[in-house]
């Protein structure tokens, strides 16, 4: 019974406070994503304007790790059973990666373009925690 | 080529639909899966289980009490076995190694294991006043093993602990969640086997002392613990306990069985 209690309170707690965290976060990554809007981050490795002298280029990379909620968990483990999409886990990723971008983009805030642009993955712990890394070339023109 | 920024709208990446539905879904699906096996593993196994041969059994039973053979006898070990002993002579069983061991535990209780292993909790020796009251407990089981009670719970169990432990793992919670609710349903078939266990206790008690002093004793001091009315007992492995009582006092009352003295008895 007390195991029942436990589960149903962790339960709940992922559900309604895990929501809203991401509700909060997709908030914060869709005002910065307009804001750094003008700052193009591609992956090819030459999109360079030929008329103008590069002043310089720096590595900069971003990168988040994000958990999921015990809600999500318990949903993508029963999927985990039956095989599916893990929906559950779409948004986790998702958030995972704008946030990595937009992070490595705060790097280089003055920059005019970053080229390469590359993203990497990897689980922490078992399952439910997510390291995502983005990482590129930053071009600054001479002004 | 001139970049334009754009914001934007969709999101190709995040499926639609709401997760908790998905949740419920995915429950579902999986407990009517569940169920199935559940059912069709365990119509198997209690078809099979009774029909198997004693000499099966016994080896099953040495392999679950194997760490138990190993470990050192407990005090008061000796003293069950002889009035488990002086019960067996007048019980016609199958042909078993009937034994008792003393496992140290919280709740108070007794279980009958393959191959005539009785498993006594040492909780329950504590509350035990007289010889008279400790035999009617091992006669209970021994009724168990008399009408081959335990095998059918092992083929369930069997399939209870295989199925939540493969699926889920054994610590997790909704592993212990849908265990919890499957062994619910489970424990109600074994209400009418509890029964009939107390009555072959109570014949058996008779035919060894001469006297059928103490054999609800046990029962009423559980009663008195038990607080929950019976309702909840719908959903427990054994009947309402004053149920039972008044059952083996009905069988003392129309067989007029002698009730006399008891033994005192006292465990450490």
């Amino acid at each position: 019974m007390a195991d029942l209690i436990q589960f149903l309170i962790l339960f709940g707690i992922g559900y309604f406070i895990g929501t809203r965290v991401e509700k909060a976060h997709y908030n914060s990554i869709k005002s910065r994503e307009t804001i750094y809007l003008s700052l193009p981050a591609v992956n090819t490795k030459n999109l360079i304007d030929k008329d103008k002298e590069i002043e310089k280029g720096e590595l900069v990379s971003g990168s988040v790790v994000i958990s999921a909620d015990f809600f999500k968990l318990i949903v993508a483990g029963l999927r985990n059973i039956l095989g599916g999409e893990v929906t559950s886990y779409e948004t986790l990723v998702d958030r995972g990666r704008r946030e990595a971008i937009l992070r490595m983009k705060e790097k280089a805030r003055d920059a005019d373009l970053i080229l390469n642009t590359r993203m990497e993955t990897c689980q922490i712990k078992d399952f439910g925690i997510v390291e995502i890394l983005a990482y590129g070339t930053a071009i600054y023109y001479k002004k | 080529m001139k970049y334009i920024p754009q914001e934007i709208k969709s999101n190709v990446n995040v499926s639609a639909g709401s997760p908790l539905k998905e949740f419920g879904v995915t429950v579902l699906k999986l407990l009517g899966v569940l169920l199935a096996v559940y059912i069709i593993l365990g119509l198997a196994l209690d078809f099979i289980t009774p029909r198997i041969s004693l000499k099966l059994e016994q080896k099953i039973g040495n392999l679950l009490t194997f760490q138990l053979k190993n470990k050192k006898k407990l005090e008061g070990e000796d003293k069950l076995q002889k009035i488990l002993d002086k019960l067996l002579v007048n019980a016609s069983l199958p042909a078993l190694d009937y034994k008792v061991h003393i496992t140290e535990a919280k709740e108070i209780n007794a279980l009958a294991w393959p191959g005539g292993n009785i498993i006594v909790l040492s909780p329950l020796l504590k509350e035990v006043k007289s010889e008279n009251e400790i035999a009617m407990v091992l006669a209970h089981e021994l009724g168990h093993f008399a009408h081959r009670d335990h095998l059918r719970g092992l083929g369930r169990g069997l399939v209870l602990i295989v199925l939540s432990t493969v699926t889920l793992g054994a610590d997790s919670p909704v592993s212990r969640f849908i265990g919890n609710v499957l062994s619910n349903v489970e424990m109600q078939f074994s209400q009418k086997q509890e029964k009939s266990a107390d009555l072959f206790a109570v014949d058996l008690l008779y035919k060894t002392y001469g006297n059928a002093a103490g054999a609800t004793d046990f029962l009423k001091k559980i009663a008195a613990r038990e607080k929950l009315g019976r309702f909840f007992f719908f959903f427990s492995s054994h009947p309402y306990t004053p149920d039972r009582v008044r059952a083996i006092e009905e069988r003392i009352r129309v067989k007029d069985y002698f009730v006399g003295k008891k033994t005192p008895i006292k465990f450490p």
